[in-house]
């Protein structure tokens, strides 16, 4: 009657909701009470009764269960029976007699009896059988919770125990829905904790929640838990962990919603912050990394810039606020600069994006000298990351905003000058007092980091300007013979110089020569200090000193002052092993920086000979190993000496902890790229390490990640050739990597190979055939490694299933996602890319039947048999090919030969 | 045919609360499942072993490919590969 009519029009739009439910409710009036005056105006249902009433609501109410869930009429009808309950509520209530009210004690009304009635009606078809009804149901039952202010204790629990049951449906939507209902339970459980702790059931609905946005299989329904449920000190760490969920939705949620809902992000502790920010920064998803960015941008900088200003009270239009350095100062300041404004931390990225994204700022920024006269960690890093940003645009667009706000060349080195003696004095006082309080580090670090975001300034200036570039070029100089200067500083010295210096051959003679007066400098002046060293020895034979007895306690030098104390000695010996590391890093980080020939350059070949080659045979373990990376350095300037000292290399990494494997793993790799792989070939020794080293996962995982990256290095950049005898086998080793269970938690190895495997097939026909020739094998090795994995029982790790591993076996070797030269195919080019050349998969076939009918496992061929109907035979393969390939199916199948597996 | 099928989506799903629930529909609405187990996600797909959160990122990329380990600034010499 009236009655559906009314829903009939609720279902159709939302907009007329509130007037429906206004009909709604005085039709429900008028069934109810007595009527109060004559005048009230007849609706027509005055004939009808309270109980006829509840019938036709509940029966409108029941039409609307079995609605699908894409039909959005199910949707509106349910918001419209929410709307009306509320509204029904509210008015009952303002009639019940006020003075009942503060008993605590739920009056009973017309309403709340109808929602009970409802309610109870609804409840069991919480498990019908079919999906639709539980998901209606429990949609209408978690929205009349959210709806309603309070509800009958006993209908209460009925509700949250039938929707705790349903957050193990089987369907996802309906979990969905439960768990919006309990989302609210659960904070209104939270609140009033204290009341009724010892109810176990109660305490625990938070913690089941919790459980289930971690184990919930449908992202969903951890997206939902993850907005729905309340943010409290105890949920705050599970919500936070979702910023890595699988699923990217799901992340970028956390980061564009509930991070913005947060508040103010200070209250999450300091290491909270710099996760969130790497973590959704360099998030694999393009639209998580954007959220994360507007939220640093928009939400981060409101928080600190807002309570600089004025507080609470400024209006919805944020983006008419001006600008606030203070702020931005306090932003970096939180985000701790000193640490994540590092190289490869995630400050620069962050402040890439803002400088990117407010315009505002840009443009307002100044940087005077009262700026650059007061430098701090927050304000260097400002200017720094400005200087970055409006380099990193390739157009352009910015360079005028350089020139116009940052110093020129000669003011720059002013201030880097003042800075370094600044740095300077603080490492002094810090070694005067060594044990002084923490306050003299944090200075020092503070000052360290300061130098270091100038010097990286200076890397990008425009060094035309002659006096200017003297200015910084001596400065550099004389700051790089400091002994005690940090090594971040003097990489970054290093680097600076490197491109100050003229680009050619002859630049880079200048900048050798400059950095080895250098390294004499500081041999010098840490030999000077103590009197019993003779201040006038040269820079070589000192050098060849330190190496000859440079194990502790050897007191060198018998004509000198024989009244050394034990102490002394001792003293000296690591002193004199504190010099040479950092002549070596010095060496290390200027040779990071050369290309030319070694031979043809008198100074590297002096500082090989009396300085590297010393070090390598030192009995201290840190001097050699540093020893070791210059002499690798050196092997890849001069072919020679890097087939001379292959062996060495190659000892270092079977007698070397893993460290030092990996470091000699990565010399060996790199002399590779550099001087061709005859190397390779010409030493089947050197293959044996690489095998080995891939296959060193148990004892040392982060070897056979650092070689899992070397050898795909050496394959895609076809170092190792494609007549290379090792080539087969590397290959499969590789693919057996991959998918063996015992990598599953070796991350490294898995995500470069996730990367090279498909990279490397697509990119060359021959790479690509030889993935098929070798694919079977894998496949076969693989099996056998599961057999024995079965036996032995051990369901810990997941296993990826044979068919999986066939599946990407089949898709590598595809010959349609294979890139031809000269035919750039794009995805959507369905037309050329029929037209390619299939034999490898026609091979692939072959290979197949001919494993079929050998005499393997019957499992294996379990697995194998399907494979080939997901091959793509493409009609432009060649014709005899095909034929052949067809003939011996036709046999395989006379010979029941598939139908046996 | 998309004319077709546009004009097909536009004929809006109605539900008709005038008509009496039928046997049909109430047995459906009230036919329960035959235990809970048929409409529960089995027992072993409650937990999750990874929490259903990402291993950490090691950002593997082509960059990395091409630079030399010990002097990450310099490109590899020009022995390109066919994928450039």
């Amino acid at each position: 009657t009236q009655v559906s009519s009314i829903f009939r029009d609720a279902q159709r739009t939302t907009a007329s909701h509130r007037k429906l439910v206004i009909n709604l409710r005085k039709i429900h009036e008028a069934c109810c009470y007595e009527p109060t005056s004559q005048k009230t105006k007849k609706t027509g249902a005055e004939e009808f009764d309270e109980d006829q009433f509840t019938y036709e609501f509940t029966r409108c109410v029941l039409r609307v269960m079995p609605v699908k869930k894409s039909e959005t009429v199910g949707e509106r009808a349910i918001r419209f029976i929410g709307f009306f309950l509320k509204h029904a509520n509210e008015k009952d209530n303002e009639l019940a007699p006020a003075g009942e009210d503060e008993t605590g004690i739920m009056v009973e009304t017309p309403s709340t009896r109808l929602t009970s009635h409802l309610m109870n009606t609804i409840l069991p078809l919480l498990t019908a059988k079919e999906k639709f009804i539980r998901y209606r149901s429990t949609q209408l039952i978690s929205h009349i919770i959210n709806s309603l202010e309070a509800i009958d204790d006993d209908l209460f629990q009925l509700l949250r125990h039938g929707l705790l049951k349903r957050i193990h449906d089987k369907e996802a939507m309906v979990r969905v829905q439960a768990v919006l209902g309990l989302g609210r339970l659960a904070g209104n459980e939270a609140d009033g904790e204290a009341e009724d702790s010892d109810d176990d059931s109660g305490a625990g609905l938070l913690e089941k929640l919790l459980e289930l946005m971690q184990n919930d299989p449908s992202a969903d329904v951890r997206r939902s838990l993850l907005v729905n449920l309340p943010i409290l000190p105890s949920t705050l760490p599970f919500l936070l962990e979702r910023a890595r969920d699988q699923d990217a939705a799901t992340r970028r949620a956390l980061y564009s919603r509930l991070l913005p809902a947060l508040g103010d992000f200070r209250h999450l502790s300091l290491s909270m912050r710099e996760k969130l920010l790497r973590w959704g920064l360099r998030d694999r998803d393009e639209n998580v990394r954007k959220a994360a960015g507007k939220l640093f941008r928009e939400r981060w900088i409101e928080d600190c810039a807002g309570i600089a200003e004025t507080g609470e009270d400024e209006v919805a239009n944020g983006e008419a606020k001006a600008p606030n350095f203070e702020g931005l100062l306090e932003l970096l300041e939180r985000i701790d600069i000193v640490n994540s404004g590092v190289e490869g931390g995630v400050a620069l990225e962050a402040m890439k994006g803002f400088w990117e994204g407010r315009p505002d700022y840009r443009d307002a920024v100044t940087f005077d000298d009262y700026f650059w006269d007061t430098l701090t960690a927050e304000s260097v890093f400002m200017a720094r990351s400005f200087n970055d940003f409006c380099l990193s645009d390739g157009k352009g667009r910015f360079e005028a905003l350089i020139e116009e706000k940052m110093p020129e060349v000669t003011k720059l080195a002013f201030y880097l000058q003042r800075y370094i003696t600044v740095l300077a004095e603080a490492l002094r006082n810090a070694a005067a007092q060594e044990l002084a309080e923490d306050e003299e580090e944090d200075d020092t670090v503070e000052q360290e980091f300061i130098v270091e975001q100038m010097l990286h300034i200076a890397q990008t200036v425009d060094y035309s300007d002659e006096v200017g570039r003297r200015k910084m070029f001596a400065l550099l100089r004389q700051s790089l013979s400091l002994p005690d200067m940090p090594e971040e500083v003097t990489k970054l010295t290093i680097e600076t110089l490197r491109g100050i210096c003229a680009g050619d051959a002859a630049g880079e003679r200048e900048f050798c020569s400059v950095v080895l007066e250098a390294v004499a400098d500081v041999h010098d002046t840490i030999m000077d200090e103590p009197e019993f060293e003779d201040a006038n020895e040269s820079f070589h034979s000192a050098k060849s000193e330190v190496s000859e007895d440079g194990s502790p306690g050897a007191p060198s030098k018998s004509s000198k002052k024989s009244e050394l104390s034990e102490e002394e000695a001792r003293e000296k010996a690591i002193r004199e092993i504190m010099v040479n590391m950092k002549c070596l890093h010095i060496v290390q980080c200027m040779l990071e920086n050369v290309e030319g020939n070694l031979q043809q350059n008198v100074d590297l070949v002096a500082m090989l000979n009396n300085l590297v080659v010393p070090a390598v045979r030192s009995h201290e373990a840190p001097v050699r190993e540093r020893g070791l990376v210059c002499l690798g350095l050196c092997s890849l300037l001069d072919k020679s000496l890097a087939e001379e000292n292959l062996t060495l290399f190659m000892h270092f990494f079977s007698k070397g902890h893993s460290a030092l494997q990996i470091t000699a793993l990565q010399i060996l790799t790199d002399i590779l790229v550099q001087h061709g792989a005859h190397l390779l070939d010409s030493n089947p020794t050197l293959l044996k390490v690489y095998l080995k080293a891939l296959k060193s996962g148990t004892k040392a995982p982060e070897v056979q990640a650092a070689a899992t990256v070397a050898v795909a290095k050496l394959m895609l950049g076809r170092v190792i050739s494609d007549a290379s005898t090792s080539i087969d086998d590397l290959l499969k080793t590789l693919i057996v990597l991959y998918f063996d269970p015992s990598t599953a938690y070796n991350q490294g190895v898995r995500q470069t190979l996730s990367y090279f495997l498909p990279m490397y097939s697509y990119s060359r026909k021959d790479n690509q055939d030889r993935m098929r020739k070798v694919a079977l094998d894998a496949m076969h090795k693989l099996f056998e490694v599961q057999e024995t994995l079965d036996d032995e029982g051990e369901a810990e790790v997941d296993i990826i299933s044979l068919n999986t591993i066939g599946a990407h076996l089949i898709d590598w070797t595809d010959p349609r996602k294979c890139y031809v030269p000269g035919n750039q195919l794009t995805l959507s080019d369905e037309g050329p890319k029929k037209a390619v050349n299939g034999d490898v998969h026609l091979y692939f076939a072959r290979d197949l039947l001919e494993r079929l009918g050998s005499n393997i496992s019957r499992d294996e061929k379990k697995s194998l048999a399907p494979l080939l109907a997901k091959l793509y035979i493409s009609p432009t393969s060649t014709e005899t090919l095909i034929r052949e390939v067809y003939e011996e199916i036709s046999v395989a199948v006379d010979e029941k030969l598939i139908a046996d597996a | 045919a998309t004319t077709a099928k546009a004009r097909k989506d536009k004929e809006p799903f109605e539900i008709d609360f005038l008509l009496p629930l039928s046997a049909n529909l109430a047995e459906t609405i009230y036919t329960q499942a035959s235990s809970n187990t048929v409409i529960s996600l089995p027992k072993k797909d409650w937990k999750s072993k990874t929490k259903n959160l990402l291993p950490d990122d090691k950002h593997f990329n082509s960059k990395q490919l091409l630079r030399l380990f010990l002097k990450p600034k310099a490109r590899m010499r020009s022995r390109r590969s066919g994928f450039g």
